[in-house]
């Protein structure tokens, strides 16, 4: 599904990431752990078209060139990204912003778009079963939730628009006990149907509602380390600096 | 008015042997004055405070003539005690004296010749009328990577006997690269009823820091107009304060062209007025290149029948991406027939800024009066000190740790 | 597909002309054009009188140059100050006998004059050129007492109102382009609402100006009496025309005691083509008097279309407690120029007032904020809370905000708070990533950003208000 070849990255000639290789499969969950600037957030703006980067490499997703695809045209072909800080948007109101959101991606992918009411439904649906307090989805989209709700609502986003590959950059941060699980239910609901997904986090706790399939160390612009859900025990008992 | 300045200017430069090229500049400035006389409430500049008018309701018709031969007492004249300092005495227009005893001799210059470069810009009629009247100019290079030991401060005086009279004074300074001055002016007017203006350049080469400021605390029944034009070369900054307070009416106008890259200017201001005192602040920040940034804060406290302008612009060309431009500005109007007026203008023409202004006026919180008075003072204590909270953010603003403490103690405000 | 998209999206949808046999005055501005309009429109002496003072005066009156953008100068000898449809000399007593290319024009402006589109309820009054063709719902409202007609109309029948008011706003001598307008204006809508009542239904007035070399000068009169509520609408397009028109109305709003207006305006003239060729210059003077205590008047406007808009709605605050609102979203884009605000007069104890401006400006165009805010000394306990942001995309365009601030009561308070920015790049990539193109991220932003604004709109007009602010911005996005 994603393919990265060589991947290096800079940014004010300043470099982040270096021959950084992975490989994603139908339905794998992998996970990244990293110190604190090691490039993980570089890697998911990257994936998802961020500008302001110098990149060589390669970087494949069902056998797209991703360079090539506008940010918005990854969006369509499946990519999702939950942004470790997201963005506030004032004055847009939340559910506008999801319809207008998702009907954008139904209308590239070909497939009729949601009337309001429809799309009502599949919110409602969606808010409940990620115990997401309906009241916000009236407010302007971001603008005043707390870090948690931020988090949570773009966890709703992704099971709403439903992509194939999704990254989660440090979405566990900031959330109590209960909305970790929830959002894990909300990841293993979709995984469920042969998505990937990309898991950037700290903590070994997320991994544990999340099993993933491989577990990867990224320092230094580098993979260092990869293995299974077992590294990341080792890792939350040595830390990065005694890792290899 | 017309005849007057004739008679004046065809004296003044009988008195002097100009060379042909500075006749020629005097009369050139005079001759535009005089098609343009005092600016009135029809220029925009000028809406606010139509000096025209304000000269002929404080002082009537003025003089113009001032005979720069005559040596002028400075012995009378009070100096500041509790700072060491350099000084540069002006008394009706003319530099009396120039001292810099505390300082290297060999890294800072004094010209006093009109220099060749008189500059062509046209600026504005009192420009001219600086220009026309004022005496050989001088002008201070301070030589590069030199920062004065102790700061300058320039007198501002008039004679007693001096009434009705315009006199006019201009200095350039240089300041080289990595050189620093800390200018303090201060006005001690021995007399009434003049009108007094007051024109400096500036040029800030590169990482230069230049610290102005002015001082108008004595009370005093003189009409003053004061211009910094500031050209700023990249990593330089420019901080100005203004202490605007004791003269009938003051205008100051400051004009800083941000030219080099990562340059900064500082324009801070308190209008402290009381009776019938009229004054402006009107500032010009031009952003002409990309990475540069401004600050302005400006704080009135207004009593009685007294009158407060500020009018700062923000001008960001379209060369100039990433600018950085604040200015805010507060008044407290204490009486029902102060005025508060202002002005702030934003005018940009390039799209990756932060730009942003802000202006209150009003009265003082009541509640915050009476939060004080239920814990034991009296009005005019919690008065006292909620004027001295307002102004202090703007005082804190000096950098200068010794200059804040004297105008703290002018004010009479403490922590 | 999305490039077509666009590019039916960007032609000016209301550009059509409609071909229509006119009726014209004799081109030029003279004493005989005035009696000409004033006589084929049997007005009374006194209305004649009027028209020729104010011209009198034009005379010596000079065009203003103060404000920012400028434009070539205006022959106004070379202009027709009257043109009516041929079909209206003998003007049709019901929509049935209105000439059917005149109600397609308006079905193609998406205007309901027929009957079976008048389900949502708004009275609409449709001023073609000059003359109002036709006005709606008459019955309903005339059973409350409420008069909604042209001013023509209400000259003839309501003398004594319109004699009493008009120019009491807006005085004969005020400044140019709004003496030119009361000598020579030549239809517009007539408003009265008695004592006491609430206006049921949202009232409309759509202009458009369709003949060539034609000056649009219209006359709009409200009056709110004691107690009572009116929401009026104004709704403008034009078609697209090589050389520039001129468009110099006036606008007079007056409340008595505890008398709410609020007047709403979406302009879409005309704005020229994408190298600034013609277009409509938008000279328009709107003043409200809140006369009576306890008075409101709301200005809400919408501004995209023009080549210049230059306009400030504004409010005097005469009544004790009155209250003045403007809320203003501009948009320029191409070579697009708008100079526009409002002023705040408080005249009146305890009156307050609000601005809040958006301003977006894109292309090669130009955008000022100008405003006023005077709380005079007798006006106390009075407030004025002012907030005005500016959006810029890219460097080839301008955005200004020239606020005059006056306080002279200590017991008042005036907040001013002014931003200009751009939209973040971060806000765009998180819409991107989440599958709105460049150009939908933008419209979406926009419109966050105008919310408070378009919030005060009445439905339908906030709907039409939204694409148009979309719309208006396509081709400005990198
Ligand atoms: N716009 C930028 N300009 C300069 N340096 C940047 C920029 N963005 C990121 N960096 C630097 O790149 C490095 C990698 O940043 P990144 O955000 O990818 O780290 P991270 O692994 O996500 O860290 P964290 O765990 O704290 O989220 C850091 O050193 C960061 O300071
Ligand atoms: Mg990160």
């Amino acid at each position: 599904m994603l393919k990265i070849n060589n991947l290096s990255a800079k940014i004010e000639n300043k470099s982040i990431l270096q021959d950084f290789k992975l490989e994603i499969n139908p339905g794998e969950v992998h996970a990244i752990m990293g110190p604190n600037g090691s490039g993980k957030s570089t890697l998911s703006n990257i994936l998802s078209g961020k500008k302001g980067y110098d990149v060589t490499g390669e970087v494949l997703f069902e056998n797209n060139d991703l360079f090539s695809l506008e940010t918005e045209e990854r969006a369509h072909k499946g990519i999702f990204l939950a942004f470790q800080y997201p963005l506030e948007i004032p004055g847009v109101n939340t559910n506008v912003f999801l319809k207008t959101s998702l009907n954008a991606i139904k209308k590239a992918r070909g497939e009729k778009e949601l009337d309001a009411i429809q799309f009502l439904k599949l919110v409602k649906e969606k808010a409940k079963e990620l115990k997401f307090d309906e009241e916000k989805l009236g407010r302007q989209l971001n603008v005043g939730f707390s870090g948690g709700e931020k988090k949570k609502n773009e966890i709703l986003q992704m099971s709403i628009l439903n992509p194939k590959l999704s990254i989660l950059d440090e979405t566990d941060s900031g959330l109590d006990i209960d909305a970790l699980k929830t959002v894990a239910d909300g990841v293993n609901a979709l995984r469920k149907k042969n998505n990937s997904f990309l898991i950037i986090t700290h903590y070994q706790r997320l991994l544990e509602y999340i099993k993933p399939d491989f577990v990867h160390v990224l320092m230094n612009g580098k993979i260092i380390k990869s293995g299974g859900p077992e590294l990341a025990l080792e890792l939350e008992k040595k830390g990065y600096e005694n890792i290899n | 008015m017309e005849e007057q300045l004739k008679i004046d200017f065809e004296k003044k430069l009988k008195d002097f042997s100009y060379s042909d090229q500075e006749k020629k500049f005097k009369e050139t400035n005079f001759k535009e004055f005089l098609k343009n006389g005092f600016p009135n409430r029809k220029l925009e500049n000028w809406k606010f405070s139509d000096l025209n008018q304000i000269i002929k309701n404080n002082i009537g018709e003025l003089t113009f003539y001032n005979d720069y031969k005559k040596e002028n007492q400075i012995d009378k004249i009070e100096l500041i005690s509790e700072l060491e300092h350099n000084k540069i005495i002006i008394v009706d227009g003319k530099i009396e004296k120039i001292d810099f005893k505390f300082e290297d001799k060999d890294k800072i210059d004094v010209l006093v010749e009109q220099s060749e470069e008189t500059i062509k810009e046209n600026i504005n009629s009192l420009i001219n009328l600086n220009n026309a009247f004022s005496n050989k100019f001088c002008k201070i290079i301070i030589k590069k990577n030199y920062s004065l030991k102790k700061p300058l401060i320039i007198y501002h005086s008039t004679n007693k006997n001096t009434q009705s009279k315009n006199t006019n004074s201009r200095i350039d300074f240089k300041l080289e690269e990595n050189a620093c001055l800390r200018l303090i002016d201060i006005f001690k007017d021995n007399s009434e009823k003049n009108f007094l203006n007051i024109y400096y350049n500036f040029e800030l080469d590169k990482s230069s820091i230049l610290k102005n400021y002015k001082i108008d605390k004595a009370i005093n029944n003189n009409v003053k107009y004061s211009y910094n034009n500031v050209k700023q070369e990249a990593n330089s900054i420019s901080e100005t304060f203004i202490l605007s307070s004791g003269s009938k009416f003051f205008k100051n106008e400051i004009n800083c062209d941000l030219q080099g890259q990562h340059s900064s200017a500082f324009v801070n201001g308190i209008f402290d007025l009381d009776d019938e005192n009229h004054h402006e602040i009107k500032s010009n920040i031009n952003h002409l290149v990309e990475n540069t940034k401004s600050y302005q804060l400006v704080k009135s406290v207004l009593e009685k029948k007294s009158k407060a302008v500020y009018q700062g612009k923000i001008f960001v060309s379209s060369e100039a991406q990433k600018t950085d431009g604040y200015q805010l500005s507060n008044a407290i109007l204490l009486s029902e027939n102060s005025e508060f007026n202002a002005k702030p203008e934003l005018e940009i023409y390039a799209d990756d800024v932060k730009c942003s202004h802000g202006s209150s006026s009003g009265s003082l919180d009541e509640n915050s009066i009476f939060y004080l008075m239920s814990r034991g003072l009296n009005y005019k204590e919690a008065k006292k000190l909620l004027i001295n909270g307002f102004l202090l953010d703007v005082i804190e603003k000096i950098t200068d740790e010794e200059i804040k403490n004297l105008i703290k103690d002018l004010l009479g405000v403490k922590q | 597909m999305r490039d077509k998209q666009i590019e039916d999206l960007k032609d000016y949808k209301y550009g059509f002309s409609t071909d229509i046999e006119n009726f014209k005055a004799p081109k030029g501005l003279n004493e005989d054009v005035i009696k000409f309009i004033s006589n084929i429109k049997k007005e009374p002496k006194w209305l004649l009188e009027w028209r020729l003072k104010a011209f009198e005066r034009l005379k010596v009156l000079k065009e203003p140059d103060w404000q920012k953008p400028k434009y070539p100068k205006i022959d106004y000898q070379d202009l027709y100050y009257y043109s009516a449809p041929k079909s209206f000399k003998d003007k049709p007593k019901s929509l049935d006998e209105l000439d059917p290319k005149l109600l397609e024009t308006y079905q193609k402006l998406g205007i309901p004059l027929n009957e079976q589109k008048r389900l949502n309820g708004i009275a609409v009054d449709a001023v073609f050129d000059s003359v109002s063709v036709a006005t709606t719902f008459k019955e309903t409202l005339t059973k409350q007492g409420i008069i909604f007609c042209s001013i023509s109309e209400a000259v003839q029948k309501h003398p004594e109102l319109v004699k009493k008011y008009l120019g009491t706003v807006i005085p004969l001598t005020d400044h140019f382009f709004a003496t030119l307008n009361s000598a020579v204006f030549t239809d517009g809508s007539f408003v009265y609402i008695p004592p006491g009542v609430r206006c049921p239904m949202e009232l409309s007035t759509y202009f458009r100006i369709n003949a060539s070399d034609t000056g649009q000068f219209e006359r709009t009169l409200i009056i709110a009496d004691k107690g009572s509520y009116v929401s009026y609408l104004e709704g403008c397009t034009a078609p697209m025309r090589d050389e520039n028109q001129l468009h110099a109305a006036n606008v007079e709003l007056i409340a008595l005691d505890d008398a709410e207006i609020k007047y709403s305006t979406v302009q879409n003239w005309y704005p020229g083509d994408k190298d600034g060729k013609g277009g409509i210059y938008n000279f328009v003077t709107k003043r409200g008097l809140c006369k009576g205590k306890n008075s409101k008047i709301s200005w809400t406007q919408v501004e995209t279309g023009s080549a210049i808009t230059w306009k400030y709605p504004s409010c005097i605050l005469k009544g004790d407690n009155s209250i003045g609102e403007f809320y203003s979203i501009a948009i320029t884009n191409n070579h697009q120029k708008a100079d526009t605000g409002t002023k705040m007069i408080h005249l009146g104890k305890n009156t307050k007032s609000k601005i809040i401006s958006k301003g977006i400006s894109a292309g090669f165009s130009d955008m000022t904020y100008r405003g006023l805010v005077d709380i005079s000394p007798k006006a106390t306990n009075s407030n004025n809370f002012t907030q005005c942001d500016s959006l810029l995309m890219g460097n080839k365009c301008g955005a200004h905000t020239v606020p005059y601030i006056k306080n002279k009561n200590s017991d008042s308070n005036i907040a001013h708070e002014a931003t200009t920015s751009k939209i973040s790049e971060e806000q765009l990539h998180y819409c991107q990533q989440r599958g709105l193109n460049p150009e939908e991220a933008v419209g979406l932003i926009v419109n966050g950003f105008c919310k408070e604004v378009l919030q005060q709109l009445p439905m339908e007009f906030a709907v039409e208000a939204q694409k148009l602010v979309g719309i208006s911005l396509e081709g400005s996005v990198g």
